[in-house]
C-alpha cells in the first residue's frame, strides 16, 4: 500500500474559525457551549449547544453554505488538474437541515426539498471547486466523516487516486435538537464526557476539510506532510439501532482492522482521541473497548465534545484535523466538563492537557445504526 | 479509473418495484417503472413476529425488504455467528419523507410531542443498521449519495471493498421511495457480491484495468444497462 499524507486541513468549530484558534482555546479549557437562541428550547431537556458565531442567516438560504465558504477560505489552492484529478468525498448527516425546516414550515412542494438533501452539499462543493468529479457523500451517522476519510485514504493507498479532498459539515437545528431531546439523549447542561456523572450529549455544529495525497503527489506539488494516515477500519455492532454494543465489539473490530492495515501492534498507539459523546452508554462502551485493546497501558484519552459539542457527521473530520496539533505538540487536549472519572477512565482522561510521548494517535467514532470507525494518524513532518 | 482487473459474482439479488417484489433467481425481475410500490408486510419476509418491522418508516422497510430478499437469494439469510459482510446503499432522496413526517411532530407544540420513534429513522443509514442486526452483518455500513450520472459509483465502491480485502462480501444496492433516484422509479434493488475467479459460472461482474464494468462479458456503462441485462436474464417481459 502507498503512504497517505494529510497535506492541508481546515476547521470551523464553535471555539473558532480556524485550527489555530480552536486549538488554543481547547487547550485553555474554553467551552463554546451556550444558550441556544435560534429556536425556542422550552420543551426540550436542554437549552444549550455549541454554535458557530456570526454565520449569516438569510431568508430562504441555509447557514451551511456560509459555513463551508468559511472553511474553504482556509485551504490552499488544490493542485492543478493532472491525469488523475482531485477526487471529492463529503460527509454530512443532514446537510442543509435548516432549509428543510423552513420549507416544511412553508409547506413547500416535495420537489423543492431536494436542495436540502445531503447530496446537495456534495454537488455544491463539486461545482464551487470546479472538480467535476463523481463525488460521493458518505452518510453513516456520527461516523460519516471518519468513513469518508477512510475511503479517501484507501483510494490513495491502492492507487485509485492521487489527491482526495474530504469535506464534512453539520449544523445545529431544532430538527436534530428535538430528536435527541425526545430520545432523552441530551445533557441538560454542557456534556461531560467520561465523567461518572455524565448524563447525555450536547450538540454542536462545525465543519472540517482535509486534503489527502499520495507521497508522490505531495512531492510533485511541494505540499507538506501535516500527518500520515496509517490505518483505518470500519465495523458494525450488529446489535442495536440507537445504542452501542456494551462490550464494544464493533469498535474493537474497527480498531483491530486499523492496526492490521497500519501493520502495527496495539502497543504502538500513544494516545486516543475518543468519540466521547457524554452519553452513559457510548462512553462506557468506548472505555470497555479501549480496556480490552490496551489493557494496562494507561493511555491518555480525550474527547473534545465537552468543549464544542457533538458535531454529528462532521465529528470525525474535525477530530482528524485536531489530531495534527495533538501530535505536533504531543499534547492530548483537555476533556472539558470532566471532573470525576468513570470506571476505566481514571488516570487516562483529564480536564487538563496531557503530555504524551510518541507519534501515533488513534481516533474513533461510533454512531446510530451500530457503525464504528477508527483511524490511526501518525505525526507529520512539521512536528 | 486506475484499478486492476477484478471479478465478483452476484450471488443473489432482491428487489421491490411497482410490479412487486422477489428474489432474483427465483422470480421475474422486469426492472423498475413508475407506479405505487407494494406494501411489503412482515409475513412476506419473516416467518417469526418482528415488532420492529411494523414500526419502521417506509424507506427503511423498502430497503430492508430488498436486502432480505438479496441475502435469501444468496443463501446468506440464516446465520449463527456474525459475519463480515458490508452494506452499501445508494440513495438520492433517502429518508426525506420521514424527515418531513418527523418534523410534522415537532411543529405543532414546539417540540413537546416530537416522536423519538420517527427521529431514529431520520438518518438514511438506519435501515442498514436494521439489516446488520437482523442478519449479523459486521462489515462497513454506509449510505452513499453520489454525483455520478452513470449511477454505478456505489457498485465500484462495493468492488473496491472486495478488491482491497476490506470485506468478504457486500450487499450493495439502490433504494429510493421517489423517482429522483438512480433507478428513476420508486423501488429498491440489492445485490450480494463476492470475489470470484474469472472462469466462474453465474452472474459475473468484471472490472478491467480501465475501470470498465462488464456483466457476463456485456459492457455496463450505466445502471440502466445492468438492470436491462438482469431483467433480460431473469424477467418474463
Amino acid at each position: 500500500m502507498r503512504k497517505v499524507l494529510i497535506t492541508d486541513s481546515a476547521l470551523v468549530t464553535g471555539l473558532g474559525d480556524d485550527l489555530t484558534t480552536t486549538w488554543r482555546r481547547l487547550l485553555a479549557g474554553d467551552s463554546a457551549i451556550r444558550a441556544v437562541e435560534n429556536f425556542d428550547t422550552g420543551n426540550y431537556v436542554s437549552s444549550v449547544a455549541a454554535l458557530i458565531n456570526d454565520l449569516p442567516v438569510t431568508d430562504g438560504q441555509s447557514r451551511l453554505y456560509p459555513l463551508l465558504e468559511r472553511l474553504l477560505s482556509q485551504l490552499s489552492p488544490l493542485p492543478p488538474l493532472t491525469s488523475m484529478p482531485t477526487r471529492l468525498l463529503t460527509a454530512t448527516t443532514k446537510g442543509a437541515i435548516d432549509l428543510l425546516e423552513q420549507q416544511c414550515r412553508d409547506q413547500a412542494e416535495f420537489s423543492q426539498l431536494l436542495t436540502t438533501l445531503p447530496g446537495a452539499m456534495t454537488q455544491w462543493l463539486n461545482q464551487r471547486l470546479a472538480l467535476n468529479d463523481r463525488a460521493q457523500n458518505i452518510n453513516a451517522a456520527c461516523a460519516s466523516s471518519t468513513l469518508a476519510i477512510a475511503r479517501g485514504a484507501a483510494m490513495i493507498a491502492h492507487g485509485q487516486a492521487e489527491v482526495v479532498l474530504v469535506v464534512c459539515a453539520d449544523l445545529v437545528s431544532e430538527f436534530v435538537f428535538s430528536g435527541f431531546s425526545a430520545l432523552q439523549a441530551l445533557s441538560p447542561g454542557a456534556s461531560r464526557p467520561f465523567d461518572a456523572e455524565r448524563c447525555g450529549l450536547t450538540l454542536g455544529e462545525g465543519a472540517a476539510a482535509v486534503v489527502l495525497m499520495s507521497e508522490q503527489a505531495a512531492e510533485q506539488h511541494q505540499r507538506p506532510c501535516q500527518a500520515q494516515l496509517c490505518g483505518w477500519g470500519a465495523a458494525n455492532d450488529a446489535n442495536h439501532i440507537t445504542a452501542p454494543a456494551r462490550d464494544g465489539c464493533g469498535l474493537i473490530q474497527a480498531v483491530n482492522q486499523a492496526l492490521t492495515r497500519a501493520e502495527i501492534d496495539a502497543d504502538r498507539v500513544d494516545a486516543i482521541s475518543a468519540h466521547g459523546t457524554g452519553t452513559v452508554y457510548n462512553d462506557m462502551m468506548e472505555l470497555t473497548a479501549f480496556e480490552s485493546l490496551f489493557a494496562g497501558r494507561n493511555l491518555s484519552i480525550s474527547s473534545v465534545k465537552g468543549a464544542f459539542g457533538h458535531t454529528l457527521g462532521a465529528a470525525g473530520g474535525i477530530e482528524t484535523v485536531l489530531a495534527i496539533p495533538t501530535l505536533n505538540d504531543r499534547l492530548v487536549p483537555p476533556t472539558c466538563g470532566f471532573v470525576t472519572a468513570e470506571q476505566f477512565a481514571d488516570g487516562q482522561v483529564s480536564s487538563q492537557p496531557q503530555p504524551f510521548s510518541g507519534d501515533m494517535l488513534l481516533s474513533t467514532n461510533s454512531g446510530f445504526g451500530g457503525v464504528n470507525a477508527a483511524l490511526l494518524i501518525k505525526r507529520g513532518d512539521n512536528g | 479509473m486506475d484499478s486492476s482487473q477484478f471479478n465478483a459474482r452476484i450471488s443473489g439479488f432482491g428487489w421491490v418495484s411497482s410490479s412487486g417484489f422477489g428474489c432474483g433467481h427465483s422470480s421475474d425481475f422486469n426492472g423498475f417503472a413508475a407506479g405505487e410500490l407494494p406494501q411489503v408486510q412482515r409475513q412476506d419476509l419473516f416467518d417469526k413476529p418482528d415488532r420492529r418491522f411494523g414500526r419502521m418508516d417506509s424507506f427503511s422497510r423498502l430497503g430492508l425488504a430488498a436486502i432480505t430478499l438479496a441475502l435469501r437469494d444468496a443463501g446468506l439469510e440464516a446465520w449463527q455467528q456474525k459475519r463480515p459482510v458490508a452494506l452499501l446503499a445508494e440513495t438520492t432522496t433517502g429518508c426525506l419523507q420521514t424527515d418531513c413526517d418527523y418534523y410534522a411532530t415537532v411543529l405543532p407544540d414546539q417540540g413537546a410531542l416530537a416522536s423519538p420513534q420517527l427521529f431514529a429513522y431520520t438518518l438514511s443509514n438506519t435501515f442498514l443498521g436494521e439489516a446488520a442486526l437482523r442478519f449479523g452483518l459486521t462489515g462497513n455500513c454506509q449510505v452513499i449519495n453520489s454525483c455520478d450520472a452513470t449511477a454505478l459509483s456505489v457498485i465500484h465502491s462495493a468492488l473496491d471493498l472486495l478488491q482491497w480485502q476490506e470485506s468478504e462480501a457486500v450487499a450493495v444496492g439502490f433504494c429510493d421511495l421517489t423517482d429522483y433516484g438512480a433507478l428513476a422509479a420508486p423501488g429498491a434493488l440489492f445485490m450480494v457480491v463476492e470475489p470470484t475467479e474469472q472462469d466462474a459460472q453465474g452472474l459475473i461482474l468484471n472490472r478491467d484495468n480501465d475501470g470498465q464494468l462488464r456483466l457476463n462479458d456485456q459492457p455496463i456503462d450505466e445502471l440502466n444497462q445492468l438492470l436491462m441485462l438482469l431483467s433480460h436474464q431473469y424477467g418474463s417481459a
